[in-house]
This record gives C-alpha cells, structure tokens and sequence, in this order.
C-alpha cells in the first residue's frame, strides 16, 4: 500500500530524532522518574518488551 | 484507491526504533499491505507522536490496520481493575484509530502486576470457558468489531495441544469471533510434542482463521532431557524455512483469511544483517501470499465474525478457586530453583489430582514453564 512521501519523510525524522520503544520496564529508575514528574514524552528506556514472543 | 486484495501480507508494527527502522524500506516501496498493532503495549507513554498517529490512520482508513492486545490476562480467574483499564482503554482507542479488528491471546499472565509476567495456559474447563467468554464479550462490547484469539505456543502435554484448536473455537462461539493461527506457535509445538503438522492441523477451526502469524524463535537446552531441544516463541530470530513451508500449506485451508502478518521484536533488529534478513522475510511472505492470492482469484472471505445480537453485559465473571490455583502455581514457577523443586511443589499443591492434570505435564515443558516465568518476573 502506498505511504504517502510527507508522511514518509516525518517517520524518518521520528525514528531519527527519539529512540522510542514500544514500553518500559515498571522499575527502571528514568521511567519511574519521568513518571513521577508527568513526563508526557514516551519513555526512552529500552526494555525487551515483549509484545508477544513472550514463550 | 486500489482495490483491497483478498488476503494481505501485513507487518506487526510498534512504536519501536528498531522495528520501524527494519521495515521502513519495506514501507517506502509500499510492499506493506496491512499493520498490526500491540496498542496495549505503551502503556507507559501518554501520546504517541504524530507520525505514527498518521500512519496507523493511513492503514486504518483503508481497513488495514489490525490491534492485537498482549496484556488483557483474558483467562485469569479474578476480574481486576488493570482489566477494566485495559477495556476502557481498548474503547478510547478504538474510537480513535479504524480498526478491521481486535484481538488477544489465550491464557493468564502469572506476574503479579500489569505488564510483568507471561502468559501460560490454563486447563479447557467449563469454568475457563465461562471467563473466556465473558472476557471475549467485554471485549466486544469496548471496541464494537471484530473480536478473535490467538491460539498458544506453550503447552504442557501433547493431549493439551490436540485439544487447544476446539477449546479454542468453544471461546469465540458467542461473539462469532475467529483465531489468528499463530504457525510459528503451531512448528514449536510439532517439535516439542513430537507430532506431525498433518496430524494437528486439522484439529483447528480453520474456517475461523482470519489471520495468521508467522515469526521467529529460538531453541533452549533441556536439563531434563538432555538429548531434546525446546523450541522458543521468543520472535528475536529469522523466520524458519519450515514455517514458511507451513504457511504455504496452511493458507489454502483457510477460507476465510484475510491477514497474514510477519512479527519480530525489536530487541531481534538491532544489527543490520537481522534488519535485512526481515526484509527478505517479509518479502518471502508477501511472494507466498500473492501466489496464494491467485489461486482463489475473486473469493472474498465469507463470514465478517460478527456477532448477531449479544445478551447485555453483567457482572465480570470470577471464579475464585481458579484464581487461587493459578496464584499458585506463579508462585511455584516464579520462585523454585530448580525443576524439582518445581515438580515437587506442584505435586503437593491444590494444582495435584485436579483438572490442571500437572501429573501429564512433561518434564521439559514444565522445566520450560519456570524458565518463562521467572524471565518475565517483576523483578
């Protein structure tokens, strides 16, 4: 299926500029403290999230 | 806009750098015919950011893009506020992004809170499938389409596997919902249990495959039997020969089928050769998926899974034996140190002489079971 370009082009810079994960872990301190604070920005931490793959 | 073909070769897709990143080519030539997304697994993050905001709604707007829920816990014996969460959820993102449809896995999570855990299967009682249901109709009712379950690579005995296609379709009769055959979780079966494809496959509903997933995994050493190597769910590796060899026999079978989706995680993208390798993964996938495509020319999927009319929502069903049972048996796999004391314990716990049948359990799927719930513990 066709993506359009801008929209190509803005997934470039947004893989580019955070290296986002899907989801962190509960007890990793930065997640923990962003948290605390409110951060609204996904969390950076990488954890190996499963999504599935869990078995 | 181009017409939607029959059945669509579609990626899982998160909000993951390496994921994104492996598959961006694949989405540049536009070979991306469908995503699927584990909308449940960002929990921690108040907002997506915008450009994935656009691509979901690029696929959703064509009726392409899929949610696929990891953490509901559907067959957990206690109904509890982080499920209520997940729905509330699960509605708020439906009425935001065009899903074609929802679904979720079989099993409990053994963690003790939301997100840590794994998932592991629960015995095909009438009491597992009066909370099955009556997750499924929950999760119905928040989403307003499509509902289906994904069936489960771990199991314990073979008699269990042989048995997990028609317990299956028991669970989705009253929402009309359909199964993702997951084949990567079907091949660890055929090798854990020693059985043939030909010999289980028939023993699924296929009419009500509507997806199928494919990945990869990886093979563990067994203490217990040292001669057997256990074959792993854990989507970090290539996708086998042996799988796409059963997606090629598995899709003429399956007359209502309409996404085929390629799953790796992240964590398994980090080096560009395992980027490329996905690449040429999915491309195999997607080459399968045409020829199939061809064979059934202008058939269109029969039935749209549905529900006719459903009976109004009361109150969550629980079952606190169940619970316990399964309280306990986390607590013997998250904590023994060894397979024999998990054995040990296990036999002398309320799980003995029950419908659990841990007296079949082979050895090397318990020995398995400990391996998976103390990786995923809360730590």
């Amino acid at each position: 299926m066709k993506i359009p370009k801008a929209l190509l082009g803005a997934i470039v810079v947004g893989i580019t500029a955070q290296a986002t994960v899907a989801c962190s872990k509960k007890d990793a301190p930065e997640p923990k403290e962003q948290a605390t604070k409110g951060a609204k920005s996904p969390v950076r931490v990488p954890y190996d999230c499963p999504g599935c793959g869990m078995g | 806009m181009d017409e939607t073909p029959a059945v669509l070769a579609s990626l899982a897709c998160n909000l993951d750098s390496d994921i994104l990143t492996a598959a961006f080519p694949l989405l540049e030539d536009g070979k991306v015919e469908a995503l699927e997304w584990s909308f449940d697994t960002l929990f921690r993050a108040n907002e997506l950011p915008e450009w994935f905001i656009e691509l979901l709604h690029t696929y959703g707007n064509q009726q392409r893009l899929v949610g696929h829920g990891v953490f509901f816990s559907l067959l957990s014996g206690r109904w509890t506020p982080e499920q209520q969460q997940w729905l509330a959820q699960l509605k708020q993102v439906s009425s935001a992004f065009a899903f074609d449809h929802i679904t979720e896995h079989f099993g409990f999570f053994t963690g003790q809170n939301f997100h840590t855990g794994a998932p592991l299967p629960v015995p095909y009682t009438a009491t597992a499938l009066r909370i099955g249901q009556d997750r499924l109709r929950r999760i119905y009712d928040a989403c307003q389409c499509p509902v289906g379950l994904e069936n489960l690579a771990f199991a314990y005995s073979l008699d269990e596997v042989q048995q997990h296609g028609e317990f299956l379709e028991k669970l989705i009769a009253p929402v009309n919902g359909f199964i993702i055959l997951d084949l990567h979780n079907l091949y660890c079966q055929l090798h854990n249990f020693s059985v043939s494809y030909e010999a289980l496959i028939d023993l699924y509903p296929l009419d009500c495959v509507r997806e199928i997933h494919i990945s990869g995994g990886s093979w563990e050493d067994s203490s217990v039997l040292p001669n057997k190597k256990v074959r792993r769910d854990t989507h970090d590796d290539a996708v086998p020969a042996e799988v796409f060899r059963l997606l090629a026999l598995t899709m003429p079978k399956c007359a209502n089928l309409k996404f085929v989706v390629l799953e790796q995680l992240g964590t398994g993208l980090r080096s560009e050769n395992s980027k490329a390798q996905f690449r040429r993964d999915f491309q195999q996938m997607a080459d399968l998926v045409q020829q199939h495509r061809a064979t059934i020319a202008a058939h269109r999927p029969i039935n749209a899974f549905r529900p006719a009319q459903l009976p109004a929502l009361g109150t969550a069903i629980e079952d606190q034996q169940f619970h316990a049972q399964q309280v306990q048996l986390s607590d013997i796999l998250e904590n023994a140190v060894s397979f024999e004391e998990a054995h040990r314990r296990l036999h002398a716990s309320s799980l003995a002489n029950s419908a659990w049948k841990v007296e079949a359990w082979e050895p090397h799927m318990l020995e398995t079971a400990v391996r998976i719930a103390q990786k995923w513990k809360q730590q």
